[in-house]
Protein backbone atom coordinates (compact mmCIF):
# COMPACT_ATOMS: atom_id res chain seq x y z
CA UNK A 1 0.00 0.00 0.00
CA UNK A 2 3.13 2.49 0.66
CA UNK A 3 4.54 1.60 -2.27
CA UNK A 4 1.18 2.11 -4.66
CA UNK A 5 0.04 5.04 -2.62
CA UNK A 6 3.88 6.66 -3.34
CA UNK A 7 4.29 6.00 -6.68
CA UNK A 8 0.70 8.03 -7.11
CA UNK A 9 2.10 10.99 -5.24
CA UNK A 10 5.23 10.92 -6.89
CA UNK A 11 4.08 10.58 -10.49
CA UNK A 12 1.30 13.04 -9.81
CA UNK A 13 3.78 15.64 -8.66
CA UNK A 14 6.09 14.39 -11.63
CA UNK A 15 3.47 15.40 -13.98
CA UNK A 16 2.43 18.60 -12.50
CA UNK A 17 5.93 20.01 -12.48
CA UNK A 18 6.37 19.30 -16.08
CA UNK A 19 3.24 21.27 -16.58
CA UNK A 20 4.82 23.91 -14.84
CA UNK A 21 7.70 23.73 -16.64
CA UNK A 22 6.27 24.44 -19.97
CA UNK A 23 3.62 27.21 -18.31
CA UNK A 24 5.55 29.12 -16.11
CA UNK A 25 6.20 32.67 -17.47
CA UNK A 26 9.61 33.07 -16.41
CA UNK A 27 12.31 30.86 -17.26
CA UNK A 28 14.11 30.75 -13.92
CA UNK A 29 10.93 29.19 -12.39
CA UNK A 30 10.72 26.57 -14.96
CA UNK A 31 14.36 26.12 -14.41
CA UNK A 32 13.14 25.32 -10.79
CA UNK A 33 10.49 22.89 -11.81
CA UNK A 34 12.66 21.23 -14.23
CA UNK A 35 15.12 20.46 -11.04
CA UNK A 36 11.67 19.22 -8.73
CA UNK A 37 10.99 17.36 -11.72
CA UNK A 38 14.03 15.49 -11.93
CA UNK A 39 14.37 14.87 -8.10
CA UNK A 40 10.41 13.56 -8.15
CA UNK A 41 11.84 11.17 -10.82
CA UNK A 42 14.58 10.03 -8.57
CA UNK A 43 12.35 9.04 -5.69
CA UNK A 44 10.58 7.03 -8.50
CA UNK A 45 13.26 5.75 -9.69
CA UNK A 46 14.70 4.83 -5.76
CA UNK A 47 10.60 3.13 -4.99
CA UNK A 48 10.97 0.39 -7.63
CA UNK A 49 14.29 -0.44 -7.12
CA UNK A 50 17.00 1.68 -9.93
CA UNK A 51 19.15 3.17 -6.94
CA UNK A 52 22.27 3.69 -8.38
CA UNK A 53 20.35 5.28 -11.72
CA UNK A 54 18.25 7.43 -9.53
CA UNK A 55 21.22 8.70 -7.69
CA UNK A 56 23.24 9.26 -11.00
CA UNK A 57 19.72 11.46 -12.10
CA UNK A 58 20.11 13.42 -9.06
CA UNK A 59 23.96 14.08 -9.50
CA UNK A 60 24.22 14.35 -13.11
CA UNK A 61 20.61 16.24 -13.61
CA UNK A 62 20.38 18.31 -10.87
CA UNK A 63 23.80 19.08 -9.94
CA UNK A 64 24.81 19.66 -13.70
CA UNK A 65 22.88 20.11 -16.40
CA UNK A 66 19.58 21.56 -14.40
CA UNK A 67 22.58 24.02 -12.47
CA UNK A 68 23.94 24.99 -16.67
CA UNK A 69 20.21 26.08 -17.61
CA UNK A 70 20.25 28.06 -14.33
CA UNK A 71 23.32 29.93 -14.91
CA UNK A 72 22.47 30.25 -18.56
CA UNK A 73 19.19 31.91 -17.96
CA UNK A 74 20.88 34.26 -15.30
CA UNK A 75 23.71 35.35 -17.66
CA UNK A 76 21.36 35.90 -20.80
CA UNK A 77 18.73 38.77 -19.20
CA UNK A 78 16.18 37.22 -20.86
CA UNK A 79 12.29 39.02 -21.46
CA UNK A 80 9.44 37.28 -20.08
CA UNK A 81 8.24 34.50 -22.46
CA UNK A 82 5.13 35.02 -24.62
CA UNK A 83 3.43 31.68 -25.99
CA UNK A 84 2.27 31.36 -29.18
CA UNK A 85 -0.70 32.38 -30.16
CA UNK A 86 -1.72 30.75 -33.21
CA UNK A 87 -1.80 27.39 -32.38
CA UNK A 88 -4.92 26.47 -33.96
CA UNK A 89 -2.92 26.68 -37.53
CA UNK A 90 -0.97 22.85 -36.33
CA UNK A 91 -4.13 21.19 -34.45
CA UNK A 92 -4.21 19.24 -37.67
CA UNK A 93 -0.69 18.02 -37.22
CA UNK A 94 -1.05 17.59 -33.78
CA UNK A 95 -4.12 15.70 -33.88
CA UNK A 96 -2.13 12.84 -36.24
CA UNK A 97 0.66 12.64 -34.27
CA UNK A 98 -1.45 12.13 -31.05
CA UNK A 99 -3.43 9.68 -32.88
CA UNK A 100 -0.71 7.68 -33.52
CA UNK A 101 0.87 7.82 -29.84
CA UNK A 102 -3.04 6.80 -28.19
CA UNK A 103 -3.17 4.14 -30.56
CA UNK A 104 0.49 3.04 -29.24
CA UNK A 105 -0.17 2.98 -26.08
CA UNK A 106 -4.04 1.49 -25.84
CA UNK A 107 -2.42 -1.27 -28.21
CA UNK A 108 0.75 -1.52 -25.74
CA UNK A 109 -1.18 -1.38 -22.72
CA UNK A 110 -4.55 -3.92 -23.64
CA UNK A 111 -3.41 -6.62 -26.70
CA UNK A 112 0.38 -6.94 -25.29
CA UNK A 113 1.60 -9.10 -21.96
CA UNK A 114 4.59 -7.81 -20.66
CA UNK A 115 6.91 -11.26 -20.33
CA UNK A 116 8.50 -11.00 -17.11
CA UNK A 117 11.82 -13.37 -17.42
CA UNK A 118 12.39 -14.61 -13.97
CA UNK A 119 15.20 -17.15 -14.78
CA UNK A 120 17.69 -14.70 -15.27
CA UNK A 121 20.23 -15.20 -12.20
CA UNK A 122 22.56 -12.58 -11.35
CA UNK A 123 25.63 -12.89 -9.03
CA UNK A 124 24.88 -9.77 -7.23
CA UNK A 125 22.02 -8.80 -5.13
CA UNK A 126 23.47 -4.95 -5.18
CA UNK A 127 21.90 -2.76 -8.20
CA UNK A 128 25.56 -0.97 -8.37
CA UNK A 129 27.08 -4.03 -8.79
CA UNK A 130 24.57 -5.76 -11.09
CA UNK A 131 25.09 -2.51 -13.64
CA UNK A 132 28.94 -2.28 -13.31
CA UNK A 133 28.92 -5.96 -13.71
CA UNK A 134 27.35 -5.36 -17.47
CA UNK A 135 29.20 -1.82 -17.95
CA UNK A 136 32.45 -2.61 -17.90
CA UNK A 137 32.03 -5.99 -19.30
CA UNK A 138 29.33 -6.49 -22.45
CA UNK A 139 29.18 -2.60 -23.00
CA UNK A 140 33.13 -1.88 -22.76
CA UNK A 141 33.03 -0.14 -25.94
CA UNK A 142 29.93 1.77 -25.32
CA UNK A 143 31.08 3.10 -22.23
CA UNK A 144 34.01 4.33 -24.00
CA UNK A 145 32.39 6.24 -26.58
CA UNK A 146 30.17 7.86 -24.58
CA UNK A 147 33.37 9.24 -22.59
CA UNK A 148 34.33 10.36 -26.08
CA UNK A 149 30.49 12.41 -26.64
CA UNK A 150 31.33 13.96 -23.32
CA UNK A 151 35.04 14.98 -24.39
CA UNK A 152 33.44 16.14 -27.58
CA UNK A 153 30.79 18.15 -26.04
CA UNK A 154 33.08 19.72 -23.77
CA UNK A 155 35.98 20.87 -26.93
CA UNK A 156 32.37 22.36 -28.44
CA UNK A 157 31.32 24.01 -26.32
CA UNK A 158 34.29 25.98 -25.12
CA UNK A 159 34.91 26.32 -28.95
CA UNK A 160 31.67 27.89 -29.44
CA UNK A 161 32.02 30.34 -26.86
CA UNK A 162 35.20 31.44 -26.53
CA UNK A 163 36.23 35.01 -27.34
CA UNK A 164 39.42 35.97 -29.02
CA UNK A 165 40.49 39.90 -27.70
CA UNK A 166 43.68 40.67 -29.38
CA UNK A 167 43.75 43.45 -26.79
CA UNK A 168 45.07 40.97 -24.16
CA UNK A 169 48.89 40.38 -23.56
CA UNK A 170 49.53 36.79 -24.29
CA UNK A 171 52.68 34.70 -22.93
CA UNK A 172 54.37 33.49 -25.95
CA UNK A 173 56.24 30.29 -25.07
CA UNK A 174 58.13 29.98 -27.84
CA UNK A 175 59.59 33.20 -28.41
CA UNK A 176 60.73 33.30 -24.47
CA UNK A 177 62.94 29.67 -24.89
CA UNK A 178 64.13 30.68 -28.22
CA UNK A 179 65.64 34.30 -26.96
CA UNK A 180 69.03 34.87 -24.69
CA UNK A 181 69.85 36.70 -22.39
CA UNK A 182 72.00 39.49 -24.07
CA UNK A 183 68.63 40.12 -26.22
CA UNK A 184 66.96 41.40 -23.07
CA UNK A 185 69.69 42.48 -20.51
CA UNK A 186 72.86 45.31 -21.53
CA UNK A 187 75.11 45.98 -18.65
CA UNK A 188 76.44 49.58 -18.77
CA UNK A 189 79.46 50.88 -17.27
CA UNK A 190 78.34 54.33 -16.12
CA UNK A 191 81.21 56.30 -15.01
CA UNK A 192 80.65 58.55 -11.95
CA UNK A 193 79.45 61.97 -11.97
CA UNK A 194 78.14 61.32 -15.73
CA UNK A 195 75.00 59.61 -15.50
CA UNK A 196 73.20 57.65 -18.32
CA UNK A 197 71.98 59.41 -21.83
CA UNK A 198 68.52 58.28 -23.10
CA UNK A 199 68.98 57.80 -26.66
CA UNK B 1 -5.92 -3.15 -3.30
CA UNK B 2 -4.08 -2.70 -6.83
CA UNK B 3 -0.73 -3.93 -7.57
CA UNK B 4 1.69 -1.89 -9.28
CA UNK B 5 2.80 -2.92 -12.96
CA UNK B 6 4.83 -2.20 -15.32
CA UNK B 7 1.82 -0.35 -17.51
CA UNK B 8 1.61 2.17 -14.92
CA UNK B 9 5.05 3.52 -15.42
CA UNK B 10 4.53 3.26 -19.22
CA UNK B 11 1.70 5.34 -19.25
CA UNK B 12 3.46 8.14 -16.92
CA UNK B 13 6.34 8.37 -19.54
CA UNK B 14 3.59 8.86 -22.04
CA UNK B 15 2.13 11.38 -19.96
CA UNK B 16 5.16 13.28 -19.66
CA UNK B 17 7.03 12.76 -22.99
CA UNK B 18 3.72 14.07 -24.49
CA UNK B 19 3.88 17.06 -22.29
CA UNK B 20 7.23 17.79 -23.63
CA UNK B 21 6.32 17.40 -27.21
CA UNK B 22 3.52 19.65 -26.31
CA UNK B 23 5.43 22.17 -24.49
CA UNK B 24 7.76 22.19 -27.86
CA UNK B 25 4.65 23.10 -29.91
CA UNK B 26 4.01 25.65 -27.41
CA UNK B 27 7.03 27.30 -27.23
CA UNK B 28 8.18 28.63 -29.98
CA UNK B 29 9.61 32.22 -29.30
CA UNK B 30 12.03 30.79 -27.13
CA UNK B 31 14.55 28.90 -27.21
CA UNK B 32 15.75 27.69 -23.17
CA UNK B 33 12.52 26.26 -23.14
CA UNK B 34 12.74 24.38 -26.43
CA UNK B 35 15.72 22.89 -24.55
CA UNK B 36 14.11 22.21 -21.49
CA UNK B 37 11.07 20.29 -23.29
CA UNK B 38 13.98 17.80 -24.72
CA UNK B 39 15.42 17.37 -21.21
CA UNK B 40 12.02 16.63 -19.90
CA UNK B 41 11.37 14.30 -23.36
CA UNK B 42 14.98 12.42 -22.81
CA UNK B 43 13.43 12.04 -18.97
CA UNK B 44 10.48 10.45 -19.98
CA UNK B 45 12.54 7.91 -22.17
CA UNK B 46 14.59 7.37 -19.10
CA UNK B 47 11.72 6.51 -17.15
CA UNK B 48 10.42 3.94 -19.76
CA UNK B 49 13.80 2.23 -19.99
CA UNK B 50 14.18 2.23 -15.97
CA UNK B 51 11.03 0.51 -15.29
CA UNK B 52 10.75 -2.04 -17.90
CA UNK B 53 14.15 -2.91 -16.66
CA UNK B 54 13.24 -3.49 -13.05
CA UNK B 55 9.58 -4.77 -13.98
CA UNK B 56 11.21 -7.60 -16.90
CA UNK B 57 14.15 -8.14 -14.54
CA UNK B 58 16.76 -7.68 -16.87
CA UNK B 59 19.69 -4.92 -16.20
CA UNK B 60 20.40 -3.81 -19.53
CA UNK B 61 17.46 -1.29 -19.41
CA UNK B 62 19.23 0.61 -16.60
CA UNK B 63 23.05 0.68 -18.43
CA UNK B 64 21.12 2.08 -21.03
CA UNK B 65 19.11 4.81 -19.36
CA UNK B 66 22.91 6.15 -18.11
CA UNK B 67 23.97 6.27 -21.82
CA UNK B 68 20.39 8.39 -22.36
CA UNK B 69 22.05 10.52 -18.87
CA UNK B 70 25.62 11.03 -20.79
CA UNK B 71 23.41 12.15 -24.15
CA UNK B 72 21.33 14.52 -22.69
CA UNK B 73 24.39 16.47 -20.69
CA UNK B 74 26.27 16.45 -24.06
CA UNK B 75 23.40 17.97 -25.69
CA UNK B 76 22.55 20.38 -23.60
CA UNK B 77 26.06 21.83 -22.89
CA UNK B 78 26.10 22.24 -26.70
CA UNK B 79 22.77 23.44 -26.92
CA UNK B 80 23.43 26.15 -24.22
CA UNK B 81 26.70 27.54 -26.13
CA UNK B 82 25.30 27.68 -29.07
CA UNK B 83 22.56 29.51 -27.20
CA UNK B 84 24.93 31.86 -25.45
CA UNK B 85 26.57 32.59 -28.98
CA UNK B 86 23.40 33.32 -30.39
CA UNK B 87 22.55 35.57 -27.53
CA UNK B 88 25.95 37.39 -27.93
CA UNK B 89 25.01 37.58 -31.59
CA UNK B 90 21.56 38.75 -31.90
CA UNK B 91 21.06 40.44 -28.20
CA UNK B 92 17.76 37.97 -28.07
CA UNK B 93 17.41 34.26 -28.37
CA UNK B 94 13.90 34.71 -30.47
CA UNK B 95 13.56 31.52 -32.32
CA UNK B 96 11.61 32.99 -34.76
CA UNK B 97 14.98 34.68 -36.37
CA UNK B 98 17.24 31.98 -35.93
CA UNK B 99 17.22 31.03 -39.64
CA UNK B 100 19.53 33.80 -40.83
CA UNK B 101 22.39 32.03 -39.30
CA UNK B 102 22.68 30.77 -42.32
CA UNK B 103 23.73 33.63 -44.11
Amino acid sequence: MFFVGSFFLFSAFLVTTCIFVIFSKNPVNSVLFLVLAFLNSTFLFILIGAEFVGIILAIVYIGAVAILFLFVVMMLDIQKVTLMLNIKKYIPIAAVFASIILAEIIYLTVYKTNKVNPDVITKYDNNTEQIGDVLYTKYFIDFQLSGIVLLLAMIGAIVLTHVYRPSIKRQNIDKQNTTSSTNRVQLVKIKSGQGIKND
Amino acid sequence: MISLSYNHFFILSTVIFIIGCFGLFLNRRNMILILMCIEIILLAANINFVSASVFLNDINGQVFSIFILTIAAAEAAIGLAILVIYFRNKGEIDITQINQLKD
